[in-house]
């Protein structure tokens, strides 16, 4: 069996206000996989994902990334080692693309010579040219280059494992189904961990490895599109099938 | 962390050059509104002409006569704000007068005889106070209800008897303090019964213009007020004895006369040395033709010999009807210092609450359950008007630049602190969240995110609080501060419409400078990118 790239075990959310976000999930993700956090609204696929870079805390149980406890390292150093693509970009709008793709590798001070060539190895990554966009400006940017950018921005330091909250939930079909063949591509190449959140769920099957279903802060069921049509493990997940076959239809 | 970029460094390198040029523009500006030193002797006044006669001529009799230096803070808002100061030791004598210091300050019932009055005046000040009343200058300048000659005749009015059967269908201006004081309206009312149709507050100035006109019918005067002769009013008899005698006397500190012997002796000089005719000629001068009240007081105490005739020849006198400009290039010298001293108030009570406030509202944002209470307190703050926040300053830090940069600091606060807490909580969240989950630290988001992306609004607050500092600051006057009001309220008391302008175009203009200075700024400080290059 391969190395555990993340995990949660017994893990319980409960906010201050007393909504339960997350009860006892055990879940898993291993080196290389590309998971995909599915579920509605309040079933708490974000809280699993601001879990893991520690953005809050379980009340329970414990977070364990790359075989450690998550605890073992302070957040900061955490979250420097874990890219982050977030729904709408969360491109800082007074910094230019460069000062945008360089931020990670800036906070773990990389010299200049370093810093100088990201933007040209990163931007072709994403297609993008460099010359035309290193220069500019969030707001000069379409949505889906917007995203483009901070999907190279996750990239710079070379993280092994990237965190994306609905990265594509904000754009026009045409741009997302071209981002996501874009993400296959990615996958392919660049072999690393990844966690993606969304709602959509012909998405998740499209990109993701295996998919895990959750509602109302339960995990329904984790597998390969293949074995939650074939074996839906509950009536939701059966629902949701149902209406992903409905709409292929 | 190393700088992030160029455009980062320059905009933080932009920020601090701006604060620095404010603090150091501050400072120049407060160089001439440093303290007052040991030999000086501060001469106070109220804010009418004949209280700033008086105390011109205190002070050019203590130049005349002594080797101490002479400070003038004349025009204070009213009796409060000149015993305070006193008292509290920001002015160190002002020309008073028994029946006020009887009535207004000691709260006591508005009868008596003259002498009765000042002796009682006398023991309770010094025990009170150690403050000492002086000889009386030899008149009583007491309140008197006037009104024009043709309707007192008309009416078959002589004394204020007369006047309470028809007083029911008149309207009464008097002076804001009349209508307050125990010895005023409330009073008066009460001892003959008198109730008007209907009673304004008016500048005393206004109140012998409207009274020609016949916009009011009956107006409070002073019986010494040169201008009763010009407009031909009739002072109606206080037949039942209402009003106390109003001797007037220089009223001084007991620890300045113990450290300057001498100046008791020099003051006395005018004891009993002035009549009531006389002080009608003399406020004549000033009010209706036009004289200084430096050169009436000199021409006044070389009438009286007091001080010798050819010294500094009188200046032909300047007609009053002088067109503006002429005013403006005549008073240019002093109109620049004005000018300073007023943006020295504005600018220092600002910095300070730039320097207060903006810290503050960071805090406040990290604490955010005190943040609404606190910002409500400060708001609810802003709300007392001006002129008695001014007034409320000079308890605890005496007349003059001091407690107004402290009002007008407190003025700042409120729009920057608003601007800084809601600037920096209403920053983009979603980018601060994503700051956040790349690893910045609080203080990094802060500094690179949240201080940039607010910093327009911060700048507008800054922006509003400094309209609102540049124009509160004319009202300083009131309290010895100088500044842009001095020639407004000189100009109030005489009617004189150039020398109110000359005060208030320049402020205006000056409010005007600085808020297009700091909308500048404002577009400085807007980071790039916020907005599509066009």
């Amino acid at each position: 069996m391969k190395t555990l790239a993340l995990e949660a075990r017994r893990v319980s959310k409960q906010f201050p206000d007393g909504t339960h976000a997350l009860e006892h999930i055990d879940w898993a993700v291993q080196e290389g996989e590309t998971v995909a956090l599915i579920g509605e609204s309040g079933s708490g696929k974000t809280t699993l994902l601001r879990l893991l870079n520690r953005l809050i805390e379980p009340s329970s149980g414990m977070i364990v990334i790359q075989g450690e406890p998550a605890t073992a390292h302070d957040p900061i150093t955490l979250r420097r080692g874990l890219g982050y693509v977030p729904q709408d970009g969360g491109l800082f709008p007074h910094w230019t693309i460069e000062q945008n793709i360089c931020l990670v590798p800036q906070l773990l001070q990389w010299s200049k010579d370093k810093l100088d060539q990201l933007v040209n190895t990163l931007l072709p990554l994403v297609s993008l040219d460099p010359n035309q966009f290193a220069g500019r400006y969030p707001i000069e940017l379409s949505g889906g280059e917007r995203q483009r950018v901070a999907v190279a921005r996750a990239l710079a330091a070379d993280p092994p494992i990237i965190l994306l909250d609905e990265p594509f939930g904000a754009l026009d079909p045409l741009t997302r189904q071209e981002l996501q063949e874009q993400f296959l591509s990615w996958k392919r190449q660049l072999k690393k961990t990844m966690v993606l959140v969304t709602h959509d769920i012909a998405e998740a099957f499209r990109l993701a490895d295996r998919i895990s279903i959750l509602k109302n802060g339960h995990l329904h069921q984790m597998g390969t599109a293949q074995e939650l049509m074939q074996a839906p493990a509950t009536p939701y997940v059966h629902s949701l099938i149902q209406h992903y076959h409905s709409h292929l239809s | 962390m190393r700088s992030f970029k160029p455009t980062a460094r320059r905009c933080f390198a932009r920020q601090i050059l701006i604060v620095t040029g404010m603090i150091f523009f501050g400072l120049v500006c407060a160089i001439p509104l440093s303290a007052s030193q040991q030999n000086t002797i501060v001469v106070g006044s109220k804010n009418f002409m004949e209280n700033r006669l008086l105390a011109e001529m205190f002070a050019q009799l203590i130049e005349t006569h002594t080797n101490l230096l002479v400070e003038r803070r004349l025009g204070l808002a009213g009796t409060h704000v000149c015993f305070e100061a006193l008292r509290t030791g920001g002015i160190d004598l002002y020309p008073e007068y028994t029946g006020t210091g009887l009535v207004t300050i000691l709260g006591q019932p508005p009868m008596g005889e003259a002498n009765t009055v000042l002796n009682r005046v006398r023991a309770e000040f010094l025990e009170r106070w150690n403050l000492w009343w002086l000889a009386p200058l030899g008149f009583d300048n007491s309140y008197a209800l006037a009104l024009p000659r043709k309707q007192a005749q008309a009416l078959g009015l002589r004394s204020i008897s007369d006047l309470v059967p028809v007083a029911s269908s008149m309207k009464a201006g008097l002076g804001f303090e009349f209508i307050e004081r125990a010895d005023g309206l409330p009073g008066l009312a009460q001892h003959y019964g008198l109730h008007f149709k209907s009673v304004v507050g008016m500048q005393q100035t206004l109140k012998y213009q409207a009274a020609a006109k016949g916009d009011i019918d009956l107006l409070d005067v002073y019986t010494t007020d040169g201008r009763l002769a010009v407009y031909d009013f009739v002072v109606l008899e206080d037949d039942r004895h209402f009003f106390p005698p109003y001797e007037a006397a220089a009223l001084v500190r007991g620890e300045t006369l113990e450290q300057h012997p001498k100046l008791g002796r020099v003051i006395s000089l005018l004891a009993h040395a002035l009549n009531a005719k006389q002080m009608r000629a003399f406020n004549l001068r000033i009010q209706e033709q036009g004289v200084p009240v430096a050169q009436a007081a000199r021409e006044a105490l070389q009438h009286l010999q007091l001080v010798s005739t050819n010294q500094e020849p009188t200046q032909a006198t300047s007609p009053k009807a002088s067109s503006f400009v002429s005013v403006l290039w005549e008073s240019r010298a002093t109109l620049a210092s004005r000018t300073m001293e007023h943006l020295g108030l504005a600018g220092l009570g600002l910095l300070l609450g730039i320097l207060v406030a903006i810290p503050l509202g960071l805090a406040l944002e990290r604490y955010r359950k005190s943040a609404e209470p606190v910002i409500r307190t400060i708001g609810m703050i802003q709300t007392i008007p001006s002129i008695a926040l001014l007034a409320f300053m000079i308890p605890l830090f005496g007349v003059g630049p001091l407690p107004a940069i402290m009002a007008l600091w407190i003025y700042s606060l409120y729009p920057i602190l608003r601007n800084t807490f809601s600037g920096v909580r209403d920053a983009a969240p979603h980018v601060v969240e994503t700051g956040r989950a790349l690893g910045m630290t609080e203080w990094q988001v802060l500094r690179f995110v949240r201080l940039p992306l607010a910093a327009p609004t911060i700048m507008a607050g800054i922006r509003t609080a400094a309209i609102w500092t540049v124009g509160t600051a004319t009202l300083a006057a009131f309290i010895g501060a100088g500044g842009l009001g001095v020639p407004i309220v000189s100009g109030l008391q005489l009617a004189d419409v150039n020398l109110i302008l000359s005060g208030a175009l320049p402020a205006t203009l000056l409010a005007l400078a600085v808020d297009g200075l700091l909308g500048g700024i404002e577009r400085m400080v807007r980071p790039k990118g916020l907005e599509l290059a066009r």
